[in-house]
């Protein structure tokens, strides 16, 4: 039987700090006679591992890296070579940059433990559970906040939902149509958002963001700032007499700063809840204590201009946290001349052009100024003949970000359509350096596109100058075999996803870990994809990672999914952060004690 | 026609650099359409990566394309994958001055510091054994170094810099097929020794403008000087309008490149940020034949030159060294090439055009 019970651990990636102490620790147990790091290995000599295993009489491989896996082939050859099971090899995957973690040091030494002893680490690592807390919480109300939202209420449960926001709704409100299908977003929203608003399962804090996360998985207990809308919501009748008398104008959020909004003001017709907001950081009252204009003339005296935020604490069960993102400061990129050039716009202030429901009614128009000087865009200006869109704005970029935001080729594809359809006489051309049309129908959107008189081009535009009063791009079409220099009216820059702006702050109050980007990290990657390392709280949408609508969709019901599944079962498992090794050394000998 | 993959291209222009990140490249076009100086047909630095990725040598080295770079950097800052091309295509550049080469000690020399310096040890001593034989006596030692001037540049001239110019020549026009008419070749001569004195090409180059005044002052300078050393023998003459032309001359040549070698140092611009051992030999040998010569002048004109004959000597190793290895087998070549280059390329343009 010693025989079996030899082991060898290779250790794929460099030795460093973190990565000694897993050595030492492997090195302990009476099976394993060897510990080996792949770097010191020859990797292209499989002979050379066959001996040290015929040497060292190691009949299983145990494999613990980042990506395991890519050196399994090579190890198996080895121990066929050295005349033994070229199946006898256990994958672990630890992560050589998250070692300095102390709770992540003890489940990757779990992970090795259970390798040793041969037992599966899902089975060891069962974490027990508590009792919950039927009320859920979720955190974020875009279209995937709504989604979870809406399926676990539409299962007898209760919801509070948090928007930072005065409205629900997110990004997706914004958009007019969505890819491949051309559906119209606001179609396929504003329902939802509605459902939202008049459910009796769901409670609604809008304006509201967490402040600070505590206990544990079944029952937290969540501290929440209630930024103060200064109207009451229940007598509010939304009739706009205080927005029209308001004699601040500010750039309205909900239109990506294409056009103007007051103090005091509702962000978008179809907004749930339906009433205004008081935004006290333009209010003159507020500010410096003169005007007041608009609790004077509210017929039915709902604006309270005195009152003040509040901190309130709810107790859930459950937390889903759907925060979503904010897009690519396109400022950063000098190049470009966003900010400089009136005619450079963001992909979401085109967007906002091409809705029927924004401030152009869907006209696409040059950027004009108000009275005092404010870059707007007005429905009676003229139209651009000539619109370039310039993909990957930050996005798989060393100076800025590496990560591709996957949804801006296609939307990008999505708005030279539109283009087309409006001003169907408009020159329309795209500059990408790869075309990632990676889902369900989107190729052939794709393909679709590539057919209605559009320039598609591949080759990175590297910069925008205004010359004779014209925009002028430049750019290398790589399969033309020429440079480019294009006189254009308007150029859009397809600006990427990056993380929100509180979401590391948020990650700290909820005691959960985010990738080297500020996505939040899932348990695992491939079966664990809504969980994260603490029990009861769930990711959902693009706050994971960069995700479209129906993807979002998707992960939102899944984590609702979870949440259903721990209320109907009364219970919920504890996270993997909250096991300690002794525990899983216990359940190990448990099990291990078990087949004997 | 069928073209030959080498895949072992790549390492052999890794041993030409500093950095070797161009793998990296994802060929997204930016560092092209970034460069003020590319045209339809040249599309560098992006193309001259493709072919070094795919291993075609033979297109690679009939390329003309990074000759025509004047390394303002901006491909290398604004990459989007730290791909470096501008430090590429400095790389290729020596490397296809080993490839014209046809002595192959170029590629010696870029190749290996060890090489080098045994090189200038050798050239060194040499001088130190002539001094010996002239038993240090300051006029017939420095009639040598006169002499010797004229000797080294006539041979560097016909044995080395004329054939590989017309290697050049065959590689990137005559093995191409390129088919230019005749009267171009005469047109592009003007052109040719413009660029040469004035690398006009590179103000197109928006951030160049001072660094392109710098460098057309030390080409000039150094002219200057080569022409009052050697042709009207500045150490012997008793002319005091030579004597003052040679101080301005000398003392813009140290001047200017003792700007060059701070910048290196300092590595503020993208330029300037990776120096290859060929790229410090040149600006400080440039420096110290400057400033030795500078030197030399004041110590004959004090009337100490006797005393301090090492000075001379040490003058005239420098110059050696310069004349016999710098120039002919370094980075001085790019004088030639660079210029020569705008005129194949004129020529490859209209042949293609055809």
């Amino acid at each position: 039987m010693v025989k079996q019970n030899s082991r060898a651990v290779i250790f794929q990636e460099r030795k460093n700090s973190g990565l000694e102490k897993l050595e030492q620790f492997a090195g302990e147990f009476p099976e394993v006679k060897e510990v080996w790091f792949a770097t010191d290995l020859p990797l292209k000599d499989k002979k050379n591992l066959s001996t040290r295993i015929i040497e060292s009489g190691v009949e299983k491989i145990i494999i613990a890296g980042e990506s395991p896996g890519e050196l399994k082939s090579f190890v198996s050859a080895a121990l066929a070579g050295a005349g033994k099971n070229p199946e006898d090899i256990s994958l672990v995957s630890v992560n050589g940059t998250m070692l300095s973690d102390g709770d992540l040091l003890s489940v990757f030494k779990a992970k090795i433990l259970c390798a040793v002893k041969d037992v599966h680490f899902e089975l060891a690592s069962d974490p027990p559970e508590n009792e919950v807390n039927k009320k859920t919480l979720v955190i974020g109300a875009g279209i995937a906040g709504i989604q979870a939202s809406l399926e676990i209420a539409n299962a007898g449960i209760d919801v509070t939902l948090i928007e930072k926001t005065g409205t629900i709704g997110g990004h997706m409100a914004m958009f007019d149509k969505t890819f491949p299908t051309l559906d119209c977003a606001a179609c396929i929203l504003t329902p939802k958002m509605v459902e939202v608003g008049q459910h009796p399962n769901i409670e609604l804090l809008t304006y509201s963001e967490v402040l600070d996360v505590s206990g544990e998985a079944g029952d937290y207990t969540v501290k929440v700032f209630k930024k103060t809308r200064r109207v009451d919501l229940a007598t509010c009748i939304g009739c706009g007499d205080c927005t029209a008398k308001c004699p601040v104008s500010v750039p309205s959020e909900f239109d990506a700063g294409t056009t103007m909004r007051k103090a005091i003001y509702i962000p978008f017709p179809q907004a749930v809840p339906n009433k205004y907001i008081l935004d006290g950081d333009n209010c003159t009252y507020v500010q410096k204590g003169k005007c007041g204009v608009c609790a004077k003339v509210c017929p039915v005296e709902c604006i309270y201009l005195d009152d003040k935020d509040e901190t309130i604490e709810i107790k859930v069960g459950n937390i889903i946290v759907a925060t979503g993102f904010k897009t690519f400061d396109a400022e950063k990129v000098e190049r470009f001349g966003y900010g400089k050039y009136p005619n450079v716009l963001t992909s979401l202030e085109f967007e906002r052009l091409l809705n029927a429901a924004g401030p152009t009614g869907g006209s696409i128009v040059f950027r004009s100024k108000d009275k005092k000087g404010n870059g707007i865009f007005e429905a009676n200006s003229d139209s651009p003949e000539r619109i370039a869109l310039i993909h990957c704005v930050g996005s798989r970029d060393e100076n800025y970000n590496t990560h591709c935001s996957r949804v801006c080729c296609m939307y990008s594809l999505k708005m030279a359509h539109l283009v087309k359809e409006k001003l169907p006489d408009a020159e329309v051309s795209e500059y990408y350096i790869d075309m990632r049309s990676f889902g369900k129908g989107y190729e052939e959107f794709y393909e679709r596109i590539k057919k209605e008189g559009i320039d598609i081009i591949r080759g990175r535009t590297a910069k925008v100058e205004e010359k004779n009063g014209n925009l002028v791009l430049r750019s290398e079409d790589i399969e033309g075999m020429k440079i480019i220099e294009k006189e254009v009216d308007m150029v859009v820059l397809s600006v990427g996803l990056e993380p929100g702006e509180d979401s590391q702050k948020l990650a700290k109050s909820l005691n959960i870990l985010t990738d080297d980007v500020g996505w939040f990290t899932e348990l695992n990657s491939t079966n664990q994809t809504v969980n994260t390392v603490r029990g009861g709280i769930f990711v959902a949408g693009v706050c994971q990672g960069p995700k479209d609508i129906p993807d979002s969709v998707a992960q939102g019901s899944a984590a609702a999914a979870r949440v259903i599944q721990s209320v109907i079962n009364s219970k919920v498992k504890r996270g993997l952060s909250d096991l300690s090794y002794n525990d899983i050394e216990t359940k190990v000998n448990e099990l291990i004690s078990t087949e004997e | 026609m069928s073209t030959v993959v080498n895949p072992d291209l790549n390492t052999k222009l890794v041993k030409f650099g500093n950095k070797s990140e161009w793998n990296e490249c994802y060929h997204c076009g930016n560092c092209t359409a970034v460069c003020s100086l590319t045209e339809d047909e040249n599309l560098f630095p992006r193309k001259v990566i493709r072919q070094l990725q795919m291993g075609l040598k033979d297109k690679f080295n009939s390329n003309i394309d990074p000759w025509l770079c004047y390394y303002c950097g901006d491909c290398s800052e604004t990459c989007p994958r730290d791909a470096n091309p501008g430090e590429m295509m400095m790389s290729a550049r020596r490397y296809l001055t080993s490839v014209y080469d046809w002595t192959g000690l170029s590629g010696l020399f870029f190749k290996s510091v060890p090489a080098l310096i045994i090189a200038f040890i050798l050239v060194a001593v040499s001088v130190i054994g002539i001094g010996y034989v002239k038993q240090f006596n300051p006029e017939s030692v420095m009639e040598f170094g006169h002499v010797f001037e004229k000797m080294i540049i006539f041979a560097v001239v016909l044995l080395i810099l004329i054939p590989n110019i017309f290697r050049m020549f065959w590689l990137t026009i005559l093995k191409e097929k390129i088919k230019a008419p005749f009267f171009l070749y005469v047109k592009g001569i003007w052109d040719l020794f413009v660029h040469m004195f004035t690398q006009k090409k590179s103000l197109k180059c928006e951030k160049n403008t001072f660094r392109w005044f710098e460098h057309f002052l030390v080409v000039i300078g150094y002219i200057l000087l080569l022409v009052v050393t050697v042709f009207f023998n500045w150490f012997s003459t008793e002319n005091p309008y030579i004597i003052w032309f040679g101080y301005i001359v000398g003392g813009l040549v140290f001047i200017i490149t003792f700007d060059f070698i701070l910048g290196r140092i300092k590595k503020n611009k993208e330029i300037s940020k990776f120096s290859h051992p060929s790229d410090w030999l040149f600006v400080i040998w440039l420096f110290l034949m400057g400033f030795t010569a500078f030197i030399v002048r004041i110590l004959i004109d004090t009337d100490l030159i006797s005393n301090n004959l090492w000075l001379y000597i040490v003058h005239l190793i420098v110059i050696a060294q310069w004349g016999i290895l710098i120039v002919p087998f370094g980075k001085w070549t790019h004088f030639l090439y660079r210029s020569f280059a705008i005129y194949f390329a004129n020529l490859k343009r209209a042949g293609l055009n055809r």
